[in-house]
């Protein structure tokens, strides 16, 4: 289902409620945006809450930084890239490593629209597409 | 460079830093346009890359998404792909090696002789010359055709519109001059004379059947003046957005020419198309709508693309022939008032002249060159200055005529003369005529020279006239070339030769 004009105003409306003081995104107040959402039963409800959802997504992968690896990644590597993400994005950036072993090698890092590619799958496929232009 | 070296070398290139990308989800695709989620770093206008090498530029950036034309093959695509900026500008290749070529709105070739060498590229949108590095128009655009050459000159760097219903020989006259230049070109570079400039022509075809885009190719083909054209095809089959995007890059690669000191001339064939293109993309963009549903940018659409045309001092010049079409003769409608404000002039082609066999169907009343006769040659403003008043006042006293019988004697003879003027102006198609052997022809009509004739006589006359001048006078059009004025001398010259014309023909 599309939402509408209203909807999608009324999702970001409900968005920025979810946010706490300090601009991140609060457990509570997202609770208690749903519990209301539950209650009052909006229309177009489904729309509403897949809007809501985008937001939400697109702020958690701002303030996360998935680190994609195909070998072993120390500890103390992860932290170093957390602390690097934050001071570049000026918010806490906090890591997810996740293996793929579909890099082959290397590392991939994501946070919110920004990849950091420096895997081996990534540069194959970069040369791939010098090649084939 | 061997297979080999070329990855060797596209190998070194790759450096074993991380590569910074920023990336946005397809969301939606419909009709060559496609809503992104993310790609919070996207400019306005940057071509954006997407998965099996097709690109999109980046034309609406909302709050939440963006939305991207995409030029290319969509089949391939889907909700839920990956895409990315580019960081660059959507760029075409230009150069005299797209000479005799067909490509397609991206540059590239589409006429399967193989790829094209241009070594260069330049963007699709420019920002048009501004006013200081302008010259005024002052230099002539031989069009081939009399009626147009005669009364409404085309001058290098001006903007000419075409405009007219469907049928009435538009696309003719646009050819007709391509093919014209091709002459001059011809005749100019085998003189060797180092002023002589040519004019490149790019041929723009936007929203056409491809069977027309064939026979337009094949024409020109035909008459020899593909080697100095450019044909840049978004035919009716390509999605909108490269229908939008064609006549941007036809612009990109007429500017070339006219940044390196040479003298181009561009066709857009049509502009109504490329406005119902830019509608389709707007409205499914969701951008609001306005008068006829067209957005309210169209009108900046077409003067920016228009604008680009000039002539820059101290080095060359860019002249444009839009063409647009009208529906019943309506020159009042939105887009057709929109271009013929921002042209310097149009020539209007009315159906009932066509219908009535007066072809090319130029209407006197309602064609204009806003540049006027800065743009042409002295001998032509002899022989032909007056002869649009006298085809006005001979457009007007013809629908009186037709009220009464009793005309007194200067009526009838100024009916008399615009008859033959008008006949005189008849011309087929892909027959442009020399500027030189227009001024013969008119210099004769001038000098009563064909008053004595039926009017039903005048064509195969001045076509008589035209190749005794041309297979037996040839010095004296050479002069004329030469010149470009008529003084006592060449006039007497002329005059013995029409005279000499006159005994090789039959008596009445």
């Amino acid at each position: 289902m599309k939402a509408d004009k209203r909807t999608t105003q009324f999702a970001r409306q409900l968005y920025k409620l979810s946010l706490g003081a300090d601009g991140r995104l609060s457990s509570e107040r997202v609770a208690a945006v749903l519990a209301c959402i539950e209650k009052t039963k909006p229309a177009r409800a489904l729309a509403l809450l897949q809007t809501y959802h985008r937001h939400l997504a697109a702020e958690v992968g701002r303030s996360q930084a998935l680190i994609e690896h195909a070998g072993p990644v120390s500890d103390a590597l992860v932290a170093q890239i957390a602390a690097a993400m934050t001071k570049k994005y000026n918010r806490p950036i906090t890591p997810a490593p996740k293996p793929a072993p579909a890099l082959l090698a290397g590392l991939r890092i994501r946070v919110g629209d920004d990849l950091y590619d420096a895997s081996a799958h990534g540069a194959l496929e970069q040369l791939a597409t010098a090649t084939t232009a | 460079m061997t297979v080999l070296e070329q990855v060797e070398a596209q190998i070194a290139q790759l450096s074993n830093r991380a590569t910074k990308r920023n990336t946005g989800t397809i969301r939606s695709l419909a009709d060559g346009v496609a809503n992104i989620e993310g790609l919070s770093d996207v400019m306005y206008n940057e071509m954006v890359s997407f998965p099996g090498n097709a690109i999109g530029i980046a034309l609406n950036l909302a709050q939440d998404e963006v939305g991207c034309i995409i030029l290319g093959d969509i089949a391939t695509l889907k909700e839920g792909d990956e895409v990315q900026t580019t960081g660059k500008l959507l760029s075409v290749p230009v150069g005299k090696a797209l000479l005799g070529r067909v490509v397609d709105a991206l540059g590239r070739p589409v006429d399967g002789k193989g790829p094209i060498d241009s070594k260069e590229a330049c963007p699709v949108e420019r920002i048009a010359p501004g006013i200081i590095a302008r010259k005024s128009v002052s230099q002539p655009v031989f069009t081939g055709i009399t009626a147009i050459d005669s009364m409404i000159p085309i001058g290098r760097g001006q903007r000419e519109l075409i405009i007219g219903d469907r049928g009435t020989g538009k696309t003719t006259i646009a050819i007709d001059t391509i093919i014209n230049q091709a002459k001059i070109n011809k005749v100019g570079l085998a003189t060797g004379d180092p002023k002589f400039r040519p004019i490149y022509s790019i041929y723009v075809a936007v929203g056409q059947k491809n069977s027309n885009i064939v026979r337009t190719i094949a024409t020109l083909e035909t008459a020899g003046a593909l080697e100095y054209t450019i044909i840049v095809a978004a035919p009716a089959a390509d999605n909108p957005a490269n229908q939008y995007i064609a006549p941007f890059a036809g612009a990109a690669m007429g500017e070339w020419f006219m940044e390196n000191d040479m003298d181009a001339l561009i066709i857009y064939d049509d502009l109504s198309k490329h406005a119902v293109a830019y509608r389709q993309i707007s409205l499914i963009l969701k951008r609001p709508s306005g008068r006829e549903a067209y957005p309210g940018d169209v009108f900046y659409l077409h003067s920016r693309l228009l604008e680009r045309a000039a002539r820059l001092d101290g080095k060359g010049s860019l002249t444009a022939l839009p063409i647009v079409e009208t529906l019943a003769g309506d020159i009042s409608a939105y887009i057709p008032t929109n271009i013929i404000s921002i042209t310097d002039g149009q020539i209007f082609l009315e159906t009932d002249l066509f219908n009535q066999g007066t072809r090319p169907a130029v209407s006197v009343g309602l064609s204009v060159s806003r540049v006027g006769s800065a743009a042409q040659i002295k001998a032509t403003k002899q022989v032909g200055g007056k002869l649009k008043g006298e085809l006005a006042q001979f457009r007007e006293l013809a629908a009186f005529a037709q009220f009464g019988s009793d005309l007194d004697e200067r009526t009838r003879k100024q009916l008399d003369r615009g008859a033959r003027i008008v006949e005189l102006f008849k011309q087929p198609a892909s027959a442009p005529i020399p500027i030189e052997q227009q001024c013969v022809t008119l210099w004769a009509m001038q000098k009563g020279f064909y008053d004595a004739l039926e009017i039903k006589n005048i064509i195969p006359a001045a076509k008589s006239l035209r190749e005794f001048f041309a297979t037996r006078k040839d010095p004296i059009l050479a002069e004329i070339r030469a010149k470009s004025a008529l003084d006592k001398d060449l006039e007497s010259k002329i005059q013995a030769a029409v005279d000499e014309w006159k005994l090789t023909q039959p008596k009445a």
